[in-house]
């Protein structure tokens, strides 16, 4: 009998990490490096007057908007994102120049003497400016709002979430073949090279980027890597010298992208039985300053409006406003944590109006296979949430201590959400934006060399990838070769995101795998090509976001235990029991890794992480005033995984990553709500916040 | 350019500061935060700085009675372990900063420090610190209380450093030590709360009581507390309303970035409103 995949091996990087001999990008040197120091602006909004340099020593350089070739903007969805602020700025931290130079200290007074004076405008902060707006329509939602026995409404309320990535973002750049090479801590490799091609006006085979070792990204190295890939390009171009840009952990939480806050206006027409007939919604993330992927963002938040359950008639609107703000961008969930801790939160609320036991409501309306989505697709895969559920039930003796905590006096509750998380690109994103392509080459000593340009930013892909493939061709797995991609040599297998690396790209090296098996000539080199083909039962309809949003989906349920401090009002996570279908892990440990730190990333959403401006300045800009889940903080994890293999993933596998964060936050938050007998329509709910909640009398 | 200076000796020491004016760093562990810089520079330091924490002589821990004495030097993480440290004070420092920055940090420093929300200054204050300060002249000693003039500023001279810390224990029947900082460890308090009592057959003997980063400096009200001393248990329970009365208006706390004004006032008066039903129900 064939061992089974999913029993888990080491991680091929774990010795390199833990032993210090990673290298990632602030560990390079290279001969007569530069180093490059940004200059920020100090203002929300305005208009640049003059900048005054101080007269430049020998060696010394300033970078700006005028030394760009070709695009001032970040190649993206839009192009509005500046690489250089000129003439005008949006938010405070927007980057205006780099000083480069040979020696840091002679760098930061040269900072310290340059002074940008503006003339100030009147920067917007609320949700009123809105550039993108999205809707889609499932059935006659107005028909079900019309008939409706009764309208229940609420609102909800998601902060910022910070990645929190160990290792900062950075780049080091240096001329090579009269263009630019690019060595950085990204996500995504040939973003950052479509993005220098563009503002550069270089090229293909003048751009060239590698990935260094990453210390985690979590989405925040998604498009942001981007803006800084660019301004080093410019200044390695004007230079002609390596220069290397890394950023200070209190620059880097100042100026990247987060998770954006969200304000979710919800609304359900219930009939008679009690049952929910439509839903109607209104999403508005706050994109920052500029768009970024935000209406990505965006759609993937009102795609999850009817989270795990179904629902005849939805009308889903969304909004991204621009803030002078941080732009806000890919974070780990893309939207989905904000909708559905609403969602979750929205169903036992409107539960508990009816009175009517929370479990059992949800219950009524689960999802089941061959159902409709919110965008009329279909649920084509069995869907195991029930057993799921039984699983899960027993394991946190759920009912047990739901019925104990009912007793106001013992301040400790119990929650449980279930959730879904749609795999790979949004729509048809993957057939018509990503184009994934994948090459497998077999040298002639038969060893393979995968060559794609996923990133290792420690989610396991080269220990999974390379498992993979030996598995397939039974062949030792030191056999098989996966190096930091470098775009010289892998084909763009799209960037490393929306849990798609082991579905879709996996999918593509299983195939190219077979094919190379097929072909196997001992001792010939041999090259494979495969590229994403689109199932052809997948329908989706962009403009008016309607059929089949993803072409599978993963499904998990998390419970959580917690006490709350009657005196203090924190709260104290205790248990958290987690199960997750993901279609069948290709290694037991890897997906159960991302299940601690997915569900750590949720407890930290919703209960500890604040951060917030006054008048577009970040208040928590460092580890000591932004809050993340320390050891003592972190619950005791008990998480399962149930196979459900998906007939397209290679050995059946869907995405993992993203589940494991996206639904935890109201599991936490309705176990707060049963131990302190109020309701929570706003997350992270902190101790202040719940010490208004309980001393508030009428609830 | 700062002048950076690592003594061998106490007397050393005590030399450079009679010359000069000179930012006295221990642990560091507060001030290379507050003066750090672009990684690979210079720290951001503007005054000349004495390195003290390689004084060896000021490293120790010694108990005479009822009194503790802290030598400047000695870590926090090596207060943790010995066996002359009370209870409630280990308490504290278990839930202070991370191992890392306890290894480094000292007593001393925190006091020198002076921050409100010094989880040491706490303590210091409900075992009655006194300050032993040194210069090349000799020592002098200051009670905490009068040590600590606001938040980063003390009695200190510009020509003295701390030797010692003095703590006055006693044979407490019950302490606690609540921490309330954004996270279960390695946080700084949002606010804080120490109490320990002695009785004896129902009498109360010693009652200490120390509230923490609400106010400029830490809050010990003593007449409230010799007020206590010889009062039964029961005559406590009867008065908790008028306690609570007491500390109330010391307690003025600031909203900022960790925090707000309002929580840090209830929280700190439930925290004392439940150390003292505790005792209450030893009746």
């Amino acid at each position: 009998m064939k061992r089974d995949i999913s029993k888990s091996i080491d991680n091929v990087e774990g010795r390199e990490k833990i032993s210090g001999e990673a290298i990632y990008t602030s560990d390079i040197t290279m001969e007569g490096m530069l180093y490059a120091k940004t200059i920020r602006s100090t203002i929300a909004k305005g208009r640049i007057r003059h900048i005054s340099i101080p007269s430049m020593p020998k060696g010394y350089y300033t970078v700006d908007a005028a030394d760009i070739p070709a695009e001032n903007y970040v190649h993206m969805l839009h192009e509005d994102w500046p690489v250089f602020a000129e003439n005008s700025v949006n938010h405070i931290g927007e980057p205006i120049m780099l000083i480069v130079g040979p020696d840091k200290e002679v760098i930061k007074d040269i900072v310290g003497d340059v002074k940008i004076t503006y003339d100030e405008q009147t920067p917007v902060f609320d949700l009123s400016d809105s550039h993108k707006a999205l809707e889609f329509t499932k059935g006659n939602p107005k028909h079900a709002f019309k008939k409706a026995h009764k309208i229940i409404t609420y609102g909800y309320e998601t902060s910022y979430q910070e990645q929190t990535y160990i290792e900062p973002q950075g780049f080091i750049g240096y001329p090579e073949n009269d263009g630019v090479t690019l060595i950085g801590s990204i996500q995504c490799p040939y973003y950052v090279k479509n993005a220098v091609k563009t503002t550069m006006g270089m090229d293909d085979d003048k751009v060239r980027v590698i990935q260094a070792a990453v210390g985690g990204a979590f989405g925040g190295k998604e498009e942001y890597p981007s803006l800084i890939g660019c301004q080093l390009a410019v200044a390695v171009a004007k230079v002609g010298k390596p220069i290397k840009l890394v950023f200070e952990r209190e620059e880097d939480m100042e100026v990247t992208t987060k998770r954006h806050p969200a304000k979710i206006h919800m609304e359900a027409a219930v009939d008679e039985t009690g049952h929910i007939r439509g839903i109607r919604s209104h999403i508005g993330i706050d994109g920052g300053a500029y768009m970024g992927l935000s209406q990505v963002v965006l759609s993937r938040g009102m795609l999850a409006v009817t989270n795990a359950y179904t629902i005849d008639h939805v009308n889903c609107k969304g909004d991204v406003y621009l803030t002078n703000t941080v732009p806000n961008g890919a974070f780990r969930g893309f939207g989905a944590p904000q909708m559905i801790f609403a969602i979750e939160m929205f169903i036992n609320h409107i539960a508990e109006d009816l009175g009517e036991n929370p479990l059992e409501y949800k219950m009524r309306h689960m999802a089941a296979q061959g159902d409709l989505t919110a965008t009329g697709g279909v649920f084509r895969d069995p869907i195991l949430l029930n057993e799921m559920l039984e699983t899960i039930m027993e394991d946190s003796a759920y009912h047990e201590k739901h019925k104990a905590y009912q007793d106001p006096d013992v301040f400790k509750g119990i929650g449980m959400s279930w959730f879904l998380h749609g795999c790979g690109f949004t729509g048809s994103g993957e057939q018509e934006k990503i184009r994934a392509r994948i090459r497998l080459k077999k040298d002639d000593k038969d060893d393979v060399h995968i060559l794609i340009a996923a990133v290792d930013m420690g989610q396991g892909p080269k220990t999974t990838m390379r498992k993979l493939v030996a598995s397939l061709l039974e062949i030792p797995i030191e056999n098989v070769h996966f190096k930091n991609p470098d775009t010289r040599y892998v084909t763009d297998s799209g960037p490393t995101v929306a849990s798609r690396t082991m579905m879709v790209v996996g999918g593509l090296v299983a195939r190219a795998t077979r094919k190379l098996s097929e072909q196997w000539v001992s001792g010939q080199e041999l090259v494979v090509e495969e590229s994403y083909r689109q199932p052809d039962y997948v329908k989706w309809d962009q403009d008016t976001m309607t059929g089949d949003a993803y072409p599978a989906y993963s499904w998990g349920i998390n419970v959580t235990e917690v006490a709350v401090d009657p005196n203090t009002y924190e709260v104290k996570v205790k248990d958290m029991w987690n199960i997750y279908d993901v279609g069948k892990a290709i290694d037991e440990r890897v997906v159960l890794g991302q299940a601690d730190g997915g569900q750590a990333q949720a407890v930290g959403y919703a209960t500890l992480e604040k951060m917030e401006h006054n008048a577009g300045k970040l208040l928590q800009k460092n580890l000591t005033d932004y809050i993340i889940p320390t050891a003592a903080d972190t619950p005791r994890m008990h998480n399962k995984l149930i196979d459900n293999p998906y007939p397209l993933g290679p050995y059946g596998a869907k995405g993992a990553g993203e589940l494991t964060l996206v639904g935890g936050a109201p599991s936490v938050a309705l176990a707060i709500e049963q131990a302190i007998g109020r309701r929570i329509y706003k997350i992270p709910a902190t101790p202040e916040h719940l010490m208004e909640l309980m001393n508030h009398e009428d609830h | 350019m700062v002048d950076n200076v690592i003594p061998k000796s106490l007397d050393e020491a005590l030399e450079h500061l009679a010359k000069g004016d000179y930012q006295i760093i221990n642990g560091g562990t507060d001030l290379m935060v507050k003066n750090r810089a672009w990684s690979e520079t210079r720290l951001d330091f503007k005054k000349n700085m004495l390195y003290v924490r390689s004084l060896e002589a000021l490293d120790y821990i010694k108990r005479e009675n009822n009194v503790l004495r802290i030598g400047a030097t000695t870590s926090l993480e090596s207060l943790l372990y010995h066996e002359h440290v009370p209870s409630v004070m280990k308490e504290c420092l278990h839930l202070f900063a991370s191992p890392a920055i306890r290894n480094m940090a000292t007593l001393s420093g925190n006091i020198g420090n002076a921050s409100p929300a010094g989880d040491g200054l706490l303590i210091t204050y409900l075992l009655d610190g006194v300050i032993v300060l040194v210069n090349a002249e000799g020592v002098r000693k200051v009670r905490i209380n009068d040590y600590v003039k606001g938040p980063g500023t003390t009695d200190r001279r510009s020509d003295e450093m701390i030797k010692e810390i003095q703590l006055h224990d006693d044979a407490f029947d019950y302490t606690v030590f609540n921490k309330v900082g954004g996270r279960a460890s390695d946080s700084i308090s949002k606010t804080s709360f120490a109490g320990a009592v002695r009785h004896e057959k129902g009498i109360i003997k010693d009652i200490r009581i120390a509230i923490g980063a609400v106010a400029a400096t830490v809050i010990k009200d003593k007449s409230v507390e010799h007020m206590l001393r010889g009062q039964s248990i029961h005559q406590l329970k009867e008065k908790i309303p008028q306690i609570l009365e007491a500390y109330e208006p010391h307690i003025q706390p600031i909203d900022d970035q960790r925090s707000n004004r309002s929580y840090r006032k209830k929280v700190a008066m439930n925290l004392l409103e439940a150390f003292l039903r505790q005792i209450a129900s030893k009746e």
